[in-house]
């Protein structure tokens, strides 16, 4: 198996705003092995972004704080690297492209000028002539062959063009990992796969991994390896694309696939997990999703289940799998009685 | 899209929308190349410079008109205040001044239009002759003021942005008050007393020190200095203009600072931003070059005003430190009623805020790539 290239663990980055704290990401579990690509869902506002953010050090700080856990990228701690440290990985070695790619250019840079510095700022041996053929070249890879477009302004390309160049701008340093928050979010579908393939085969040419956020199960089932579901700034399952499409353990997972629209049920209502996420400010105590799922049982209410293997390669944080379910029922009876 | 700069797509120099098709307007590789770039914006100055010309005959009228509602006449003023009653009835006839208002004005108009701006009842010569030196020290003056204002205005604002809420904020922010609050004669005088009285660093007022033997050609002193090489004048000259400079640079400066720290604060929160650092761009970079640029649109919209009020409004400042400018050859032409250099000094005056507005705007596009000359 391929070297571990980040293990985030026991991430906890929350926010201390005048309303309170906002535990954003509480206990996040996360492993990216080189090459691989690994999808990273859940609904939105459950910590995909923060997560993702804090690997690359772009996590406001204040507000936003580490309260916890590690992020190991390629044997190096990134929590207590130096702000330069950072900032030398960034764009280098670790590379990331936006939802929002309308507005993720800088309007008044050429798309030249903007490739050449993502070059020039890790390569300094660079000439500017050189970097704008690299330049060029990395656009050429992504699709675009236009002529001139490094003299092109971001106003000038299409959503589409503007993230293909987001990700030769992001590619153009040879990372070893590349986040991709929601890359094809804001696009239309057929510009959304072609995206895709190209994500597919930048993966296949350089080996970068790619660690794919998405809310769209099917984005995950088309591109990625392996998954990891997040519900409420936690790790609640993961598992291999096939293990978890066939045989999701954990009821929220069972829920997200069950709201996938499917060609047989067109008529059905769609399904829809009920209820709301939780109040970041206010999490419920126990399991964060006992509020919502239709198995939740006396001890969900009352303890907080840990993300713990099933079977091989196949992990989740749910009582209904959990060895040490026995234990813990006794203890809160154990509680209820003492208390009474 | 027919709104004044038009973003993308909209039709140029065209009546909407149809048109659009005969102008391609954005400014892509080709028209840049072909040089099409350099003709839509000349024929968007041309267009400017067409449409000054009611805005100026407006400004003639208004000016025309408020000078003759100034009681008391030229005559008078000019002969004095004992002087014979039949003798300032004769001057007013000689003059013209005693035929309707609107024969005064279009004489006055047509006269403009040949390029005659009028004689000075005071001086007896011609004003396009006396105005260029007055000009010349105003213009001097406010391009001094602006430096200085545009240096400190923009890195008090940028600071106040990067540390939000901090001292570091509070002070810049309680200097920019300040900074619109203080009464410029006020603040004059308080140089003059504190680095001209008390520490003797700077001299009080004048241009350049009259002892000196120096002389002008384009009436711009600096320059002056600099082509003859006389870097003692030079000197002189840096020595004169500090402090009238800042006393008038520091009301554009207190904006400027606002305005950036509010620019900022927006710019430094999008997308494109966090896109730069997640690239591995410092924080100077991202600060001077990704932010700033994007900040400065409207910034530069104060500049423009600022600069023209500046060019116009200075009466204030180059009377405290007797600086020979525009504003002071329009107050004493309004103290001796020399109408003709009253109404021609504004309309010079409003000719180049007009046109500074101008400039301005054509530099929008220089820093916004997305900006397009659409229709007014
Ligand atoms: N700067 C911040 N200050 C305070 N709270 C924040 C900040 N940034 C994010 N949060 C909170 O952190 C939580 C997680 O946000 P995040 O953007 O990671 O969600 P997400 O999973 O990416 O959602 P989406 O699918 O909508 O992108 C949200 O509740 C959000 O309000
Ligand atoms: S722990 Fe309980 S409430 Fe939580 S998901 Fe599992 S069964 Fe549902
Ligand atoms: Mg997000």
């Amino acid at each position: 198996m391929a070297n571990t290239l980040l293990e985030i663990s026991e991430l906890k980055m929350h926010f201390h705003t005048d309303k309170g704290v906002v535990k954003a990401v509480d206990g996040v579990d996360i492993t990216v092995r080189e090459g691989e690509i690994v999808g990273l869902v859940g609904e939105s506002g459950c910590g995909k972004s923060v997560t993702s953010l804090s690997v690359m050090g772009l996590v406001p700080q204040p507000p936003g704080k580490i309260a916890g856990g590690s992020i190991k990228f390629n044997g190096k701690e990134l929590t207590t690297l130096s702000a330069k440290e950072l900032q030398k990985l960034r764009g280098n070695e670790m590379a990331m492209i936006f939802q929002e790619p309308m507005t993720s250019l800088n309007p008044v840079f050429t798309i030249g000028n903007q490739m050449v510095e993502a070059i020039r700022l890790h390569k300094k041996e660079v000439s500017k002539q050189e970097a704008r053929a690299l330049a060029l070249e990395a656009l050429k890879s992504v699709g675009i062959a236009r002529d001139g477009v490094l003299d092109e302004y971001p106003h000038q390309l299409s959503g589409g063009m503007r993230q293909r160049v987001m990700i030769a701008m992001a590619m153009v340093c040879n990372p070893k990992l590349l986040i991709a928050d929601e890359p094809t979010t804001a696009l239309d579908v057929t510009i959304q796969a072609q995206i895709l393939d190209l994500m597919r085969k930048l993966n296949k040419e350089t080996n970068t991994a790619i660690l794919m956020i998405t809310h769209d199960l099917g984005v995950v089932a088309e591109l990625c390896e392996r998954v990891i579901v997040m519900y409420a700034g936690q790790v609640v399952e993961e598992a291999d694309v096939r293990t978890l499409f066939k045989n999701p353990k954990h009821p929220y997972t069972a829920g997200l696939l069950k709201s996938i629209p499917q060609l047989d049920q067109r008529r059905k209502r769609l399904y829809s997990i009920p209820g709301n996420v939780p109040n970041p400010r206010n999490m419920p105590k126990g399991c964060r999703f006992a509020p919502r799922c239709e198995f939740a049982m006396e001890v969900c209410r009352e303890k907080e289940p840990e993300l713990s293997p099933i079977e091989k390669n196949h992990i989740s944080r749910c009582w209904l799998h959990s060895e040490q379910k026995e234990e813990a029922d006794r203890d809160i009876v154990g509680n209820t009685a003492s208390s009474s | 899209m027919c709104g004044g700069i038009a973003v993308r797509n909209a039709a140029v120099f065209s009546p909407c929308p149809d048109a659009s098709v005969l102008f391609d307007p954005v400014l892509d590789k080709e028209t840049v190349l072909n040089g099409k770039a350099g003709e839509i914006v000349i024929a968007y100055a041309i267009r400017r410079v067409l449409m000054l010309i009611p805005v100026l005959i407006g400004m003639s009228i208004i000016t025309f008109s408020i000078v003759h509602a100034i009681p008391g006449s030229p005559a008078q003023a000019i002969l004095g205040d004992r002087a014979n009653p039949e003798a300032v009835k004769q001057l007013n006839e000689s003059m013209g001044l005693n035929d309707p208002l609107y024969v005064q004005y279009f004489r006055y108009l047509g006269n403009v239009l040949q390029g005659d701006l009028g004689t000075s009842y005071k001086t007896g010569r011609p004003i396009l002759d006396e105005i260029g030196p007055y000009l010349a020290a105003t213009v001097e003056l406010a391009v001094m003021a602006m430096i200085i204002a545009v240096f400190f205005g923009v890195n008090l604002g940028i600071l106040s942005a990067w540390r939000q809420n901090s001292a570091i904020d509070y002070t810049s922010m309680v200097i920019a008050l300040i900074g619109v609050s203080m009464p410029i004669f006020w603040l004059g005088l308080l140089e003059q007393w504190v680095f001209a009285q008390e520490l003797g660093w700077l001299p009080s007022n004048g241009r350049i020190d009259p002892r000196m033997t120096f002389e002008s050609i384009t009436h711009f002193y600096f320059i002056d200095a600099l082509i003859q090489g006389d870097f003692y004048a030079l000197q002189d000259a840096f020595n004169h203009i500090w402090l009238p400079a800042i006393a008038l640079g520091t009301i554009p400066m207190a904006i400027i600072a606002r305005m950036t720290r509010s620019s900022m604060l927006e710019v430094m929160r999008s997308d494109y931003i966090r896109t730069a650092r997640a690239k591995g761009v410092g924080e100077v970079l991202i600060v001077y070059k990704h932010a700033l640029k994007n900040a400065f649109i409207p910034i530069l919209t104060v500049f423009g005003l600022q600069m023209g009020l500046l060019l116009g409004g200075a009466v204030l400042t180059e009377t405290i430190f007797s600086w020979p400018g525009i504003g002071r050859y329009l107050y004493d032409a309004i103290v001796s009623r020399d109408y003709p250099v009253i109404q021609s000094g504004i309309l010079v005056i409003a000719t180049i805020f007009v046109l500074i507005n101008l400039i301005v705007d054509l530099l929008y596009a220089y820093v916004d790539p997305r900006i397009q000359y659409g229709k007014e």
